[in-house]
């Protein structure tokens, strides 16, 4: 079982402070759901535990089995089992889906244990039947073209691919039809189990009536306020985060989106 | 400007021995004496973003015919046997020439330019600079006729096609001193396709000069894939024109991976004369150490409806320098033309110099055009994406490169020479 703890987490943005000292912790066999209002943090969140350049953290931890691995490189932190899916991915032409992902696993694997070919290609295959993808898709450059759902599911690709600890999925359900949704959240049910932890960022509880979460947790003004069962979310669904607000006593007016 | 002991006219002499003693015939020996008497009179051609008037190009050689004190061995070079058909030249020697019967019975000739003069001596002179350039275009050109030393033709008869690519390799010896004057033609007749492709490297390390320049005539309806991967050794100073010239309906696609390791311009001249006429340029490069590469690819366009499309993307590391001109000129009367070109420089090293310059000279109005430019760094949104996924720093930034470079490699026709060149590209790459 491993373990990850996010422990008083502040992050900044050119100075200006977005995270105030979010504290959450997981396991991997649980699925976590973080869900707030636009603005919040919750992406910040997500970037930051990845390492994103532009994102500084000026306070906290963020452990990994006892391991902070905010003290490691950004490709560091995916070897140690961090995997993090994004609305929008880098398109970046002249190089394959296919050779990427390849590249991805045999970074995980010593020289004289590289993942042939075969054995590459029959996982992907498998995979992408799984998600509905089509062959080519795998010879296509990097995200090039794709459409924002061929994006999505190409994240889900990856992390079906990869099979990292813990899988951090930043708003994967936004703009997606629910074809789509059905199918990213079949992906994410199929890593589903004792070895694999998941935190699904989302601005709506949609996406949760194909992934049960175990836990979920409700970010504002960048802290988590309230943590609780699946039922959370459904209570959010019908009352809206204006009416959790009312119940904790804060006052906090929606911003536009990052 | 040039300097040297005695004037050009002065080897007038020596080099009509030259061309005499290799059997030549009379006209080239008076294109190469006309040639010699007008590089005085002639300018260098001009590059922009660069002065390179003391650059060492005008070496003149050595004439005597004699074979090359030092011998190369070509193993070095070229590991597999092609059953294709293969051209390999040590400096001015052929050493391996195969085409294959079918093609012979086609009518197809394939060999080197003094066997070329002998045998079809009339084909060579119709196009032998008198299409695609001039020996009196510039000071370099003129400097090319008079004293080319070593070369190749290549000639597809009228509706030949072929399907296998047509292969040569030429090794500069600079196990010895001396010029490298290597004149290529390949002469398209009209409707004939097929691929052509030629790769250049340098054997020794004595400071030499090139001066090569290539032809390649497309006659009506032919159809030509052009693709090079140049790789002159350190110590050669380069000048390099490749000139092509479409008659109506044909096409050139050029494909050229810009690889040397010493000063290099390479120019990359079409001449879009027939109506309904294209050309895809397509050329990559790296420039690291010192070295300065300036790569000039000019598309014109005198016919009507033609298209011609630049595209370049190089990389810079350490202190080297390289600039791209893309220079797109549409006639006054190539009405419904289009010119598009991209130049993109990626520069690693905070020391390089590189330059994109896009010039669009349009003098028709019904026409389209279009460019696109930049200098710039590795995306880091994009390295931090692939690192996100385990990745590496240097071996991201090495996937990002290649496939910044990537479109020339895929228009490479043969698989062998596609891996050598993403394995000079990582050669480079990984010298930092």
């Amino acid at each position: 079982m491993a373990v990850l703890e996010i422990k008083n987490l502040h992050v900044s943005i050119e100075d200006k402070e977005i995270l105030k000292g979010v504290n959450l912790k997981m396991q991997t066999g649980e699925i976590h759901a973080i869900m707030g209002p636009n603005g919040t943090g919750k992406s910040t969140l997500s970037a930051a535990i990845m390492g994103h350049p532009s994102y500084e953290v000026t306070e906290g931890e963020v452990l990994l089995d006892g391991e902070n691995v905010l003290e490691l490189e950004v490709d560091e932190r995916a070897r140690a089992g961090l995997f993090l899916a994004v609305q929008y991915p880098s398109e970046i032409a002249g190089i394959t889906n296919a050779e990427f992902m390849r590249a991805a696993i045999n970074s995980r694997r010593d020289e004289d244990n590289k993942m042939g070919v075969m054995d590459f290609i029959n996982k992907l295959d498998e995979k992408m039947a799984l998600l509905d993808m089509s062959e080519e898709m795998a010879e296509r450059y990097l995200n090039e073209g794709f459409s924002g759902g061929e994006k999505k599911r190409n994240e889900i690709l990856q992390l079906l691919m990869i099979e990292p600890t813990f899988a951090i999925l930043d708003e994967i359900d936004s703009g997606l039809d629910i074809d789509a949704l059905q199918v990213v959240s079949k992906g994410v049910n199929e890593m589903r189990g004792e070895n694999f932890g998941s935190l699904i960022i989302t601005h709506y509880q949609r996406l949760l009536n194909y992934i049960t979460p175990d836990v979920v947790h409700i970010m504002m003004d960048g802290r988590v306020v309230k943590t609780g069962g699946a039922e959370l979310a459904h209570k959010l669904e019908a009352e809206g985060y204006k009416g959790l607000m009312e119940e904790l006593g804060i006052e906090y007016k929606e911003e536009e989106h990052e | 400007m040039v300097t040297k002991e005695k004037q050009y006219v002065d080897y007038a002499d020596a080099l009509t021995a030259f061309s005499t003693g290799l059997g030549e015939p009379e006209w080239m020996l008076q294109l190469r004496l006309e040639a010699l008497n007008s590089i005085e009179k002639l300018e260098l051609p001009i590059i922009e973003r660069l002065r390179y008037n003391r650059w060492p190009l005008f070496q003149v050689p050595n004439l005597t015919g004699a074979p090359a004190a030092k011998s190369v061995d070509i193993t070095q070079f070229i590991q597999d046997k092609a059953d294709a058909a293969r051209v390999v030249q040590t400096g001015n020697e052929t050493v391996i020439e195969t085409l294959p019967e079918s093609l012979k019975e086609k009518g197809v000739i394939f060999t080197d330019i003094q066997t070329a003069l002998k045998d079809h001596s009339e084909l060579v002179k119709e196009a032998y600079m008198q299409i695609a350039v001039k020996p009196q275009k510039n000071q370099i050109t003129a400097f090319h006729a008079a004293f080319m030393n070593s070369g190749l033709f290549l000639y597809v008869p009228k509706n030949v096609v072929v399907e296998e690519p047509l292969e040569a390799i030429f090794i500069q010896n600079s196990l010895v001193e001396d010029s490298f004057i290597k004149h290529v033609l390949v002469y398209a007749d009209v409707n004939s396709s097929f691929d052509y492709v030629e790769r250049f490297f340098t054997a020794g390390q004595e400071k030499n000069a090139a001066n090569i320049l290539v032809e390649v005539v497309a006659k009506q309806g032919a159809q030509v894939k052009f693709s090079a991967v140049d790789q002159l050794g350190e110590n050669t100073t380069t000048y390099f024109n490749r000139a092509g010239h479409t008659f109506r309906d044909a096409s050139i696609d050029w494909a050229i991976g810009v690889m040397n390791n010493g000063s290099t311009i390479a120019d990359l001249d079409t001449n879009l004369m027939g109506d309904g006429s294209s050309s895809d340029l397509k050329a990559v490069a790296i420039s690291s150490g010192k070295q300065t590469q300036v790569i000039d690819s000019n598309v014109v366009s005198y016919g009507k409806s033609t298209t011609g499309n630049i595209y370049q993307h190089g990389v810079i590391l350490d202190r080297a320098t390289l600039t791209f001109n893309g220079i797109g000129h549409i006639i006054k009367g190539a009405k419904g033309s289009d010119a598009q070109q991209e130049s993109r420089v990626l520069m690693l090293s905070d020391k390089a110099r590189g330059d994109a310059n896009p010039i669009l000279l349009i003098d028709e109005n019904e026409v389209t055009a279009g460019h696109a430019a930049s200098v710039g760094r590795v995306d880091p949104e994009e390295m931090y994406y692939l690192m996100s996924r385990g990745i590496e720093k240097s071996e991201a930034e090495r996937l990002v490169i290649r496939g910044f470079l990537g479109s020339v490699i895929s228009a490479i026709p043969l698989k062998s020479i596609r891996d050598e060149l993403v394995e000079t590209i990582e050669r480079k790459l990984t010298s930092r």
